[in-house]
């Protein structure tokens, strides 16, 4: 009996997952997959007719969208993945008493709701604020030229967006390394710079394996930054589907492009972490299956 | 032996979705969208009580203490909810479509559309019929260019809220010279302009600036006014297309002309004395948003009485003091003259037929004409 009861144990440990996995992402999967397989009008109504073609069309019709998508998802994370690895760093290392309260301030921003923080950078950005004005006078921006509602403003909004997500994965990775191992580097005539790439960059590659992940794929279906930052030549394949579900209500090729949206995420993460080595992702845990 | 295992749980898995895609298939009636054939329902006057909510856009009623909400709150003993949920009518419509489907009003006992989607809304079963007998003051106060509209000759399903004009709103000290909307077309305002992501208010303006009656236009006319516009947004001459936010854009002076319309243009002058509406050489387009009763709102009765409560001219003449539209109901312009005079002579409330004489009623479109001009224009919006 207590064997069978041991047995289950992790079964009920998993229940309350699986159960939200099954409820929050299978159902709504399935309904959505099934109406990505309609066709028809919305006067006339949309039929089951497995219309296949949706998800080729999908791609072909909004293949700008979807390249200025990733492109502006990528740049932004590395973006993110420069100012944020030397900040991760400086808090785990260098920062001693003030740790807490810079870690604070890295968080501080999610006191405020994500889409205030985004209109505020429209004030900030706008055409004649005193920082476009700096940014012409020391020629960033060409005379009579405009920040707001350029791809500049929009991958400077998924930026700043979601830099913290970028940090705090890279903060904890670094902060519990083994200090003693740096020691022993430099014990051996490392000099600092080799310390730092052979024993400090790769024990923190789970941290910037999960940070990057954290912010291109939240940044690759974002709209809301291409919404408020930018214009329609800004456009994000997240403002196609939003536009597709809600203002020509055409379900099934929202439906589809979100099926579509989700399959190249899943593809570009996979090759990524292929590439990224998956004892990167895991820690020593994953290299030991090898 | 663990990869076969592995094999044969993703072939059963991939078997049971395509069974259940199949039985979904079979299943027929389970069509999302399209008319239902079913009767009309037709609303029943009966005891005003209860509870009423309803759905209206921004800044559309004074809702404070004093307001017209709290008027009719204390007139009828009806506890009403006001909610300002309306901010295109397309993206109201596929927020509620779901519910509608369903015969269910999402609560709401009243919502406000524009006429071209009361006119959807009424084809695909999801709107009441009511009588006019039971709206005497309706009856009495619609005023009469607004009695007989193409979409609902007897006024059987709507009940005009406030009409409007669509015409071009500009910052005085930024583009003193536009007064058309070819001019928005004039690089010297290239990145500065934007126009509406309401087709019929965009497009039917752009076919007027190179002489084509938008009603009564072709296919091809509006194909090819959308083919101007999108050459326009390309060159970055046109900066985006909005809603009300295009308020915001010409406040902070990032927008210096934009397609806009009349009421919001009179609010944020007030605020602004640079920003105004100016009525374009080519004419303006004339629009009503209305009251509709969803199929399945609750205390339609209630509904009814609201419908008939604002046509009352005394408690119109708050409601267009406030708003700053065009008012549907008569009598109202003799109460705000005694009142604020000057509020009774501003054109672009109470219009004379000479002021609006070039202007087109908003056209609408049908079928699947109306659904390629539909996909073309988003195309150009989505970039």
């Amino acid at each position: 009996m207590s064997t069978a009861r041991r047995r289950l144990v992790p079964y009920f440990l998993l229940g309350p997952g699986l159960i939200w996995l099954l409820v929050f992402f299978a159902v709504p999967m399935y309904y959505m997959g099934e109406l990505a397989l309609r066709s028809g009008s919305l006067d006339e109504g949309f039929g089951f007719t497995w219309e296949f073609a949706n998800f080729p069309d999908a791609l072909s019709d909004n293949s700008t969208q979807f390249a200025r998508s990733f492109l502006y998802a990528g740049v932004a994370t590395a973006l993110s993945l420069v100012i944020a690895y030397p900040l991760a760093y400086a808090i785990a290392f260098r920062a001693g008493r003030w740790r807490n309260l810079l870690l604070f301030l890295v968080i501080a921003p999610f006191f405020t709701t994500y889409l205030i923080r985004t209109l505020a950078w429209q004030t900030i950005l706008s055409d004649g604020s005193p920082v476009v004005d700096a940014l012409s006078f020391i020629g960033a921006v060409p005379d009579g030229g405009r920040v707001l509602d350029t791809p500049g403003s929009v991958i400077a909004g998924l930026t700043y967006n979601f830099l913290p997500f970028m940090i705090l994965p890279i903060y904890a990775s670094l902060e519990r390394m083994d200090r003693s191992l740096i020691e022993a580097a430099t014990d051996l005539y490392a000099s600092a710079r080799t310390a730092f790439l052979k024993v400090t960059l790769p024990l923190s590659a789970p941290g910037v394996v999960a940070g990057t992940l954290l912010t291109f794929i939240p940044a690759s279906g974002d709209y809301v930054n291409a919404l408020f930052l930018g214009s329609r030549n800004q456009a994000m394949i997240g403002n196609v589907i939003q536009n597709n579900y809600l203002v020509t209500n055409n379900y099934p090729d929202a439906a589809a492009l979100s099926f579509v949206l989700m399959a190249v995420i899943l593809a570009l993460v996979v090759i990524y972490i292929r590439f990224a080595g998956s004892e990167a992702l895991m820690g020593d845990e994953g290299g030991q299956t090898r | 032996m663990r990869q076969m295992k592995r094999l044969r749980l993703l072939v059963i898995g991939a078997l049971a979705l395509i069974a259940t895609l199949a039985l979904a298939a079979c299943g027929g009636d389970d069509e999302v969208g399209g008319g239902s054939d079913e009767e009309v329902a037709v609303v029943e006057k009966g005891p005003v009580e209860g509870e009423v909510t309803i759905s209206n856009w921004p800044l559309y009623i004074d809702k404070g203490n004093q307001g017209t909400v709290a008027e009719f709150q204390e007139a009828t003993g009806v506890d009403t909810t006001y909610i300002e949920d309306v901010n295109d009518n397309n993206e109201f419509f596929g927020k509620l479509r779901p519910e509608f489907e369903q015969g269910n009003s999402g609560g709401r006992s009243i919502a406000v559309v524009t006429d071209w989607m009361a006119k959807r809304m009424y084809d695909l079963g999801y709107l009441q019929e009511f009588d006019l007998a039971d709206l005497p003051d309706v009856e009495a106060n619609l005023r009469e260019n607004l009695r007989e509209p193409d979409f609902d000759p007897e006024r059987k399903f709507t009940v005009p809220w406030q009409s409007g004009m669509t015409g071009v709103i500009v910052r005085k000290d930024l583009a003193p010279d536009v007064t058309s909307i070819n001019d928005l077309f004039d690089p010297k305002y290239k990145g500065k302009v934007t126009m509406l992501t309401e087709l019929r208010d965009t497009v039917p303006l752009v076919m007027k600036a190179d002489g084509v009656d938008p009603n009564g236009a072709s296919k091809e006319d509006w194909l090819a006014a959308i083919d101007k516009i999108e050459q326009a947004a390309a060159s970055g001459q046109i900066r985006d297309f909005t809603g009300n936010d295009y308020a915001d854009d010409l406040t902070r002076g990032d927008v210096v002309a934009a397609i806009g319309w009349s009421g919001d243009a009179v609010q944020l002058q007030a605020d602004n004395p640079n920003i105004e509406w100016r009525m374009p050489d080519e004419g303006c387009i004339l629009w009503s948003d209305n009251m509709v009763i969803p199929v399945g709102a609750p205390n339609p009765s209630a509904a009814l009485e609201f419908m008939d409560f604002v046509y009352d001219p005394q408690v119109q003449a708050d409601i267009a003091e406030y708003v700053n539209y065009v008012t549907p109901v008569d009598g109202v312009k003799e109460i705000l003259a005694e009142r604020d005079p000057e509020l009774a002579n501003n054109q672009l409330i109470f219009p004379d037929d000479e002021f609006t004489e070039s202007c087109s009623i908003q056209p609408t479109l049908e079928g699947s004409d109306e659904q390629e001009i539909e996909e073309a224009f988003q195309q150009v919006i989505t970039g």
